[in-house]
């Protein structure tokens, strides 16, 4: 061996630095976790206004407000509505309503700093799972006790159900604005012209997917980012079909799951349209969007199973006369637990008050405003979409027909309206895009796919580093 | 053994120079204020604004921080025990590596051949240069690395777009029929390759350019000696160009390595789901996911060390392998 018997030159000493300093901020993910000092005061020892019915949250006079708000489909006027009603009615106050599109990055910062906002709108791809900050959230309970704008119990003025997505282990501090029914989305225009029925089972999807290959055209199809949108669908068939038995498997996650009778007979229905060829190809390279206008612009493909935000989402892109409709999803067969009509609705743009926020009360107050009748009924006519609160939509739907049919579906499942949580709670949608997009592209059988959900579920079961919700 | 004696000797006595050279010095103002400006304050920011962040993350990496709390908890080496048995992480993991191994070979060999195009590999009588039009080939290559890398991705995620897009549009223009529809983005033996394409395509152009001018250093009279011998234009890229301008090439490596490791901002806009069966998920998306949607920030830290390591270790192999095929050790010198 031979050790070099040179010095190390301070030339050569400047130049080894400058490569190591030029590679190590390359890795910048490294540096990008920053924390904070802690500092837990805040939100308890808060001043308190005087308490009265016009002001049941005992808002200080004369303090403002920090909001924010997510800006996606449903934009930020809305907000901004509620924002100034509530300034007019408390005395001297000001509600600042800011706009924002990463949640869980724009706010992390000041989560760990203790100062977050007094109300946000964790919504959007880049919200912050409930599931992390929900032990630092003020319970909302009393919102929904207070009376509205108007005079009238809050609770009163609610679709039945609508506060169980918010609810954790007893604890209601989500609340979820928007409501949203899901369903398999058709163009009535289209339908009526060529005499189809909407299909009630998995083997009338099949006989419509024939007719549409007779007509060129195809029978579902789907955007990478929205793969998932068919396990939406496929759950909610399954449910219908075996019942609250299998809602509450999924919803623990159960290891035997996927492989309920009622699940499976879903994806053999689902697997025989693969199969046959009858989704559109290529989605799993495809933009969600450009997808969905090839839907509602193109009519290349029939139905789409989505929330009740697709009428507002592709307004632009839209066939003049298309008479947007949505029909339940479908049931395997006539033996279901539940009727064809059942919905699965569920509210979602989730309004959350950090227990540490500044102004508690005020963050409430904003609450209050957004449930009362005025900016219901505003929120429904700019966004063709309703909020929790009932009877703000006309018969006319401000012209929607989407929105009109929202209304009637709810009406026709009655008590059968059902909703899940645990694909969101636990964040599992990004694992389970990669299985559907594969399924649907016909890269996977029914054995494999089941197989594949259910690693992912069991992978959140065994995690002991995250915590569960156990639903009843 | 001898020789260590003699450099052991070598180094103290060394020692003993400079700290008498040291001594003799008189600190003046000017050499004061000089190590004040130009040393002191450039290593205190490199230490709190570089240094002490990576710190900190390594140390959340030994907790289980959520990153919305100020809590956490220590919890050693928990996390990385969970990474090795992370499927999805695992994946991710192989992934980076297969796109730090393909990617700054590939750019390189490409950029070498364009640059040499440009430059020496013209017409083969008369002066030295490159082909003709070279300086519009070289603004065109090059144009790509102008557009940001975000611009790059979504554009060509339309291109790759299965019904719409212009690539599928062209093949199906000239007849391959059965290309209509097929998701290049959305195929597991398509996607890796489909998106390495447009790395290199959107890079490409900057190291050439880099090369380029490594190449014009060279004297003019070293590539007419070797065209009398008789060397080809590959022969004169692989045994004259590539060994004169070995150091370009392998900062140039560490570079591209880098980037394949991170590719953060062209997954984004091309596979924001990690891809068919996440055969293009990288770790930066694993990271992200797992910070900001999971709210797992100990974990991701572990994540983010772990990739820093990689990065460590992929330097130090362009560097060893520089070194073992003859190039000279630059530190040593």
């Amino acid at each position: 061996m031979s050790f070099t018997d040179k010095p190390l030159h301070r030339r050569a000493f400047l130049r080894g630095g400058l490569a190591a300093a030029a590679i190590i901020p390359a890795s910048s993910f490294l540096a990008s976790c920053a924390g904070a000092a802690s500092d837990t005061s805040g939100g308890d020892s808060a001043p308190q206004g005087e308490v009265s019915d016009t002001n049941p949250f005992g808002m200080v006079a004369g303090s403002s407000v920090e909001a924010i708000i997510f800006k996606g489909g449903y934009g930020i006027e809305y907000a901004e509505f509620a924002g100034k009603q509530a300034e007019s009615k408390q005395a001297e106050s000001t509600f600042s309503v800011q706009p924002a599109t990463n949640i869980a990055q724009t706010l992390q910062p000041r989560f760990v700093g203790g100062n977050p906002p007094d109300v946000i709108d964790n919504s959007g791809a880049g919200l912050i799972s409930i599931n992390t900050i929900r032990d630092q959230l003020a319970d909302c309970t009393d919102v929904i006790d207070a009376k509205n704008y108007e005079g009238v119990v809050i609770r009163d003025t609610l679709y039945p159900g609508v506060t169980d997505p918010g609810t954790f282990d007893g604890k209601f501090v989500q609340l979820n604005y928007v409501l949203t029914v899901y369903a398999l989305w058709y163009s009535a225009a289209l339908f009526e012209k060529e005499g189809w029925e909407v299909p009630k089972t998995y083997d009338e999807l099949m006989d419509l997917g024939k007719k549409a290959k007779a007509k060129d055209k195809y029978l579902f199809g789907w955007g990478k980012e929205a793969a998932t949108y068919y396990q939406t669908m496929a759950i909610a068939s399954a449910i219908k079909q075996g019942g609250d038995e299998m809602r509450l498997a999924l919803e623990n996650l159960k290891p035997d799951a996927w492989s309920m009778p009622a699940m499976q007979a879903v994806f053999e229905g689902l697997a025989k349209i693969v199969k046959a060829g009858y989704i559109k190809p290529g989605g799993a390279g495809t933009q969600f969007t450009a997808a969905q206008a090839q839907w509602s612009n193109a009519e290349d493909f029939l139905m789409y199973p989505s929330g009740g935000w697709i009428e507002n989402e592709m307004k632009d892109q839209t066939k003049d006369d298309f008479q947007m409709t949505g029909a339940p999803e479908p049931t395997v067969d006539s033996s279901s637990a539940m009727p064809w009509e059942a919905m699965h609705s569920t509210a979602g743009e989730g309004y959350i008050i950090p227990s540490q926020g500044k102004n508690v009360a005020g963050g409430k107050e904003f609450m209050r405003a957004m449930l009362s009748k005025e900016a219901a009924v505003n929120f429904a006519k700019t966004n063709f979409a309703s909020t929790i609160v009932k009877d703000t939509v006309p018969a006319d739907g401000f012209g929607s027909t989407a929105l009109v049919s929202q209304v009637t579906l709810l009406e026709a499942a009655g008590e059968n309206v059902f909703s899940w949580q645990f694909v969101d709670l636990y964040g599992t949608n990004t694992d389970m895009l990669v299985v559907w997009n594969t399924f649907l592209q016909g890269g996977s059988d029914v054995a494999k796919l089941t197989k594949d959900l259910q690693a992912i579920t069991d992978r959140v079961a065994n995690d002991d580093a995250i915590k569960k919700v156990e639903i009843k | 053994m001898t020789t260590v004696e003699t450099a052991n000797v070598g180094v103290s006595k060394q020692k003993t120079l400079t700290s008498k050279a040291w001594r003799r010095r008189n600190l003046t103002k000017d050499k004061v204020s000089f190590f004040l400006v130009f040393l002191i304050l450039p290593v205190a920011c490199y230490l709190t604004f570089v240094v002490s962040p990576f710190l900190q993350a390594a140390y959340y990496s030994l907790t289980n921080w959520s990153g919305f709390s100020p809590e956490m908890k220590f919890i050693a080496l928990d996390n990385y025990q969970k990474l090795f048995n992370d499927a999805i992480f695992l994946t991710s993991l192989k992934n980076s590596v297969i796109f730090a191994a393909i990617l700054p070979i590939v750019t390189m060999a490409l950029a070498l051949v364009f640059a040499s195009l440009i430059t020496v590999g013209g017409p083969s009588h008369g002066n030295i240069k490159g082909l003709r039009y070279s300086s519009f080939y070289r603004v065109v290559s090059f144009f790509p690395y102008v557009i940001p890398a975000i611009v790059i991705g979504l554009i060509w995620a339309q291109v790759y777009d299965p019904s719409a897009g212009l690539f599928n549009g062209f093949l199906s223009g000239i007849g391959l029929d059965r290309f209509a529809n097929f998701a290049w983005l959305g195929n597991v033996a398509t996607a890796r390759p489909a998106v390495m394409f447009v790395v290199v395509w959107g890079l490409v152009g900057f190291y050439m350019v880099l090369f380029i001018a490594a190449i014009k250093g060279v004297p003019g009279e070293i590539f007419e000696a070797a065209r009398i011998d008789g060397a080809g234009r590959f022969r004169t890229i692989v045994s004259i160009t590539l060994p004169l301008i070995r150091e370009n090439v392998q900062t140039s490596m560490i570079y591209m390595g880098i980037v394949a490791l991170d590719l953060y901002v062209y997954m984004a806009a091309l596979e924001p789901g990690g891809g068919p069966a996440n055969s293009t998920l990288v770790i930066s998306q694993q990271l992200f996911t797992t910070a900001f949607t999971r709210g797992q920030f100990g974990y991701a830290c572990a994540m983010g060390v772990l990739l820093a390591a990689i990065t460590l270790v992929y330097a130090g192999l362009v560097f060893g392998i520089n070194r073992l095929t003859g190039g000279r050790n630059e530190v040593g010198e």
